[in-house]
């Protein structure tokens, strides 16, 4: 098995969280596809902030042209910059504000995902023992749950909301990436350092959060990024599906939307494609990003 | 000579500049005879070996020297031809030289059946022939590497080295990664084979005890460069370059006198940076301002040696005996 | 072997799990106990019958092993608004989400193998720069969104391809393999499978990719040269094989995978599987089909966990033959 590197040398004295911070926000400056990434990520982040500048119309609000009748499926022009949908809505506003479900949707995940796969995967490779077991365990089950129509189930008996489609991704992806860091945890754990800090007598927490933790870090930012991608694509098949929350706008609500409302026989073009566009920027963002951690990571040796 | 190899240079190209790993080599394989390629980890052996073998890492070129085998100069087609049916190569680590998911008799039937020409029948045949030759039970020509014991494996991996019967054959670190007494037995083997078959064969190694159990003729490295050469009594028992006299004294177990282990301080040089005259210097006890200038082989018949001092060599090696000498070798590299 | 035992228990007690965690998520539905089998659109008799197959009126532990005896007899209620049993019904769409996922598979994993095999080769190349990003691209889009697209530009548009179903209406056959292999079957499969195996082939494509690149560094490839084997012996018998065996695990594995996820590419081709009966039936709140249709689901996927256990034991000799001497 390859020696992986350590993102932190053995820290002799002080908290190894500061290098290694500096080294993960340093990380997108090297990789020009994680710095693509991280773009695309404050590009969107901006659109959600600034949603209500960059389309002051309410996208749920129906819309009708100066004669009076209703402005439905309107194709893109100047008034409408990608059209109405078929109730008169207006699908730009609809898009922009997407956004910020999305991001929504992405971040909570992904902070869930990483902070209980980043706990457990650290409890369970550290303690060993019938806690590994227990833990591991409960995330072999988790992952023996088909992903897709579980959360179909749980949405369409406990009531379709954003935080149940959320809880859903949670609970089924934070297994994976409990497993590998358990598994880094495990070989962290024999490092010499670890060793010394146990023989001076630093308690098991100490160790834990000062000495292991900050070495993890990276891993947990790219099941993290991953898990963001993850979330949005869920939420979107759930709201085409037709379980999705009905009071917000997102982009998986914009294409159940299109699709009901046979704008595939249209044409709409505008209406659909955009949406699925934005997902693909948002998920392959994270795939840059998190490929980026990889590399912080476990540094593949190259020209040797 | 069955093998010369001519100011050798091997340059791989990394991310820092280029890295001289071999900067101008040169030495000889006298046929039917076992050459000790000896040096430190870094010194360019290897490197050097897997020139010849034409199985550079894709950074890697021959930037000059030449390679003649058999009186023929090795280019990329001759070294095509040539591989395993005359020259062949026998790894450090055969768990990872053998592929995992084939047995190891396939994997000695392919060579034969598709270098050697050999119709299956004669190969399976051959195959028992082999590990017969290198004291392996056929049986095991149906297991897979990872069912091997370590030593079992060098066997394995001799055998496949020699299905074609070729002329030389080159032996990187054979026994580096088996325990003492294994070694011992692959050693043996080595030996035997190589009377039996008239073999010629260059031991790569770290390790002088290798050298002076199995070899013939000593080449010493260091640096990319041929610091000392000759034959094995001779240059062990009256080396003339310091490092083989550091070397020496590493490997207390070969001498009557220095009962301490006494290691040669410092560490070799950066091959990336342009250097110039002895690579040595900085570590060696007898360094005078002149050595950073040049070197040349010089020395009588057999023994060569790259010392500019080669002529106070007998001085030298009675001082290099005591440990204070190269206790003081690291004040020199201050100044 | 104690190996297949131990995985075979493993995944066993995974499912077990998973059906035990439905038996209390359905409980707790709003209603009555009764609500999970019971439902007004029954008649009479129905309704008895199911009151007696699940003992509805003993104690919740009671009905708890009630429920696993029943459903490994494959007894899984009455349909609320076929009044049929479910496991009937079931039966009759399995074998079009299995068709529709063995073939997308198939398709996505021999493309994505020799692509994927084909870049490593081209390592460092502009092509390779171009492609990884490309093929990153293709899982990120969410694979209903795909499908949309494909069905406006070559159905809709186009008129190459129909717009869903499994079949034109009027069509009748003399046998289910009959209608399975007809043209107008497969003219209907077209589009589903070509959506999926697009969205499919990355992970096969990115695995193999990175495989061979490990694999190609590794000092038996090198080793295959020194002996003067030809390229192709070294990329393909030695190279490829050792770099497939992740790639057969994972094709068992995504069997299992896919048939969760067929449920919005069902849902788009409208595609008479498995995924579209649980949507179907989940939006209508009838719990027995519902229940029955995630539970074949999460059986395809216990099973096919197992059998990608079993392929990796039988292909990597390190596994399947212990260590001697």
């Amino acid at each position: 098995m390859a020696e992986r590197a350590d993102p932190v040398a053995p820290a002799r004295t002080g908290w190894p969280l500061l290098p290694v911070l500096r080294r993960m926000a340093a990380m997108p400056l090297k990789d020009p596809f994680a710095f693509a990434g991280v773009l695309i990520y404050l590009l969107f982040a901006l659109v959600a902030l600034f949603a209500d500048q960059l389309a002051p119309i309410d996208p749920m609000e129906i819309l009708f042209t100066k004669a009076g009748k209703l402005a439905a499926n309107v194709p893109p022009g100047a008034e409408f910059p990608l059209g109405t949908t078929n109730l008169g809505r207006d699908i730009y506003a609809q898009l922009v504000y997407g956004t910020r479900s999305a991001l929504a949707v992405g971040l909570s995940a992904a902070v869930i995902v990483a902070t209980v796969g980043t706990i457990v995967g650290l409890l369970a490779g550290y303690f060993g023992g019938t806690t590994d077991a227990v833990l591991m365990r409960i995330a072999d089950m988790a992952l023996s749950l088909p992903f897709l129509p579980f959360v179909i189930v749980l949405t369409g008996f406990l009531g379709a909301s954003t935080s149940n489609i959320v809880l859903a991704v949670a609970v089924l992806l934070w297994p994976s990436s409990a497993r590998v860091i358990r598994s880094q945890v495990l070989t962290l754990r024999e490092r010499a350092y670890v060793e010394a800090a146990r023989v001076t007598g630093a308690s098991a927490w100490r160790i834990l959060f000062v000495h292991i933790a900050p070495n993890i870090l990276p891993l947990s930012f790219v099941y993290a990024a991953i898990a963001i991608g993850w979330a949005i694509i869920t939420e979107a098949s759930v709201s085409f599906l037709g379980f999705g929350d009905s009071t917000s706008v997102s982009w998986g609500m914009m294409l159940q939307d299109a699709f009901t409302s046979q704008a595939l026989s249209r044409g709409q073009y505008a209406w659909f494609v955009p949406p699925g566009i934005c997902i693909i920027l948002v998920v392959v963002a994270g795939f840059f990003i998190s490929r980026g951690y990889e590399e912080v990571f476990m540094p593949r040796l190259r020209g040797r | 000579m069955i093998l010369e190899v001519d100011n050798l240079q091997i340059h791989y190209s990394t991310r820092d500049g280029v890295a001289r790993a071999v900067d101008g080599a040169s030495f000889a394989v006298p046929e039917g005879r076992i050459v000790g390629l000896v040096g430190e980890s870094g010194c360019g052996k290897t490197t050097a070996v897997r020139a010849i073998m034409g199985v550079l890492a894709e950074n890697g070129r021959q930037a000059g020297g030449r390679v003649v085998f058999k009186g023929q100069a090795m280019d990329e087609a001759t070294t095509r031809r040539l591989r395993w049916r005359d020259i062949a190569y026998v790894p450090q680590s055969a768990m990872s030289s053998l592929d995992p998911v084939y047995t190891v008799g396939s994997q000695l039937i392919e060579v034969l059946t598709k270098r050697g020409g050999f119709s299956r029948a004669a190969a399976r045949a051959r195959s028992v022939e082999l590990f017969d030759l290198v004291g392996l039970n056929e049986r095991r020509l149906a297991d897979y590497p990872h069912q091997f014991s370590g030593g079992m494996r060098q066997r394995a991996a001799i055998a496949i080295a020699l299905a074609l019967e070729p002329s030389l054959l080159l032996a990187d670190e054979p026994v580096t990664a088996l325990d003492v007494i294994v070694q011992r037995q692959i050693l043996d083997v080595l030996r035997s084979l190589q009377q039996r078959l008239k073999v010629s064969m260059v031991l790569v190694t770290h390790d002088i005890s290798v050298v002076a159990y199995l070899c013939d003729e000593v080449v010493v490295m260091y640096a990319g460069q041929v610091v000392e050469s000759g034959p094995v009594r001779e240059v062990l028992a009256r080396p003339r370059h310091p490092y083989t006299m550091g070397l020496r004294n590493a490997f207390p177990d070969l001498l009557s006198d220095a009962l301490e282990l006494v290691p040669i301080g410092g560490s070799p040089p950066d091959l990336r940076e342009p250097l110039s005259g002895c690579r040595f210097v900085p570590r060696c006890p007898f360094a005078q301002p002149a050595c950073s200038l040049d070197t040349a082989m010089s020395g009588n018949g057999a023994h060569q040696s790259a010392c500019r001092r080669d002529s106070e060599a007998d001085t030298l090696r009675t001082a290099a005996l005591d440990p204070r000498t190269w206790q003081r070798s690291s004040s020199f590299a201050m100044s | 072997m104690r190996l297949v035992l131990e995985r075979f228990t493993h995944n066993a007690l995974a499912l077990l799990a998973v059906t035990t965690l439905l038996f209390f998520m359905f409980r707790l539905m709003p209603g009555t106990p009764l609500a999970a089998f019971i439902n007004e659109n029954l008649n009479a008799d129905q309704q008895q019958a199911m009151l007696e197959q699940f003992g509805l009126d003993k104690p919740m532990w009671q009905q708890y092993f009630i429920y696993l005896a029943n459903l490994l007899q494959g007894e899984m209620g009455l349909s609320f608004f076929q009044r049929r049993s479910v496991m009937t019904i079931l039966l009759e769409v399995l074998p079009n989400s299995v068709i529709l996922t063995l073939t997308s598979l198939i398709i996505a994993y021999i493309f994505g193998v020799l692509a994927g095999a084909w870049l490593a080769w081209k390592r460092g190349s502009w092509i390779e720069r171009v492609a990884v990003p490309a093929v990153l691209a293709t899982r990120a889009a969410p694979e209903f969104w795909i499908g949309m697209v494909l069905l406006a530009l070559l159905s809709f548009n186009a008129g190459w391809f129909p717009s869903g179903g499994a079949s034109s209406p009027g069509q009748a056959y003399d046998s289910n393999w009959e209608r399975i292999f007809s043209l107008d079957y497969l003219h209907h499969l077209a589009l589903p499978v070509l959506t999926l195996a697009l969205y499919l082939q990355g992970l096969p494509l990115l695995l193999m990719r990175s495989n061979m690149l490990e694999v190609m560094h590794e000092e038996f490839v090198t080793m295959a040269r020194m002996k003067g084997l030809s390229e192709w012996r070294i990329v393909i018998g030695h190279a490829a094989r050792n770099a497939l065996l992740p790639v057969v695990t994972a094709f068992a594995l995504g069997v299992g995978l896919s048939m969760g996820g067929n449920v919005v590419i069902e849902t788009v081709f409208s595609w008479p599987g498995i995924g579209r009966l649980l949507v179907q039936a989940v939006s209508v709140h009838d719990y027995p089909l519902a229940q029955g249709a995630f539970l074949m689901i999460a059986l395809v996927l216990a099973l096919m966990n197992f059998v990608a256990d079993l392929l990796y034991m039988v292909l990597d000799p390190r596994v399947s033959h212990g260590r001697k001497g």
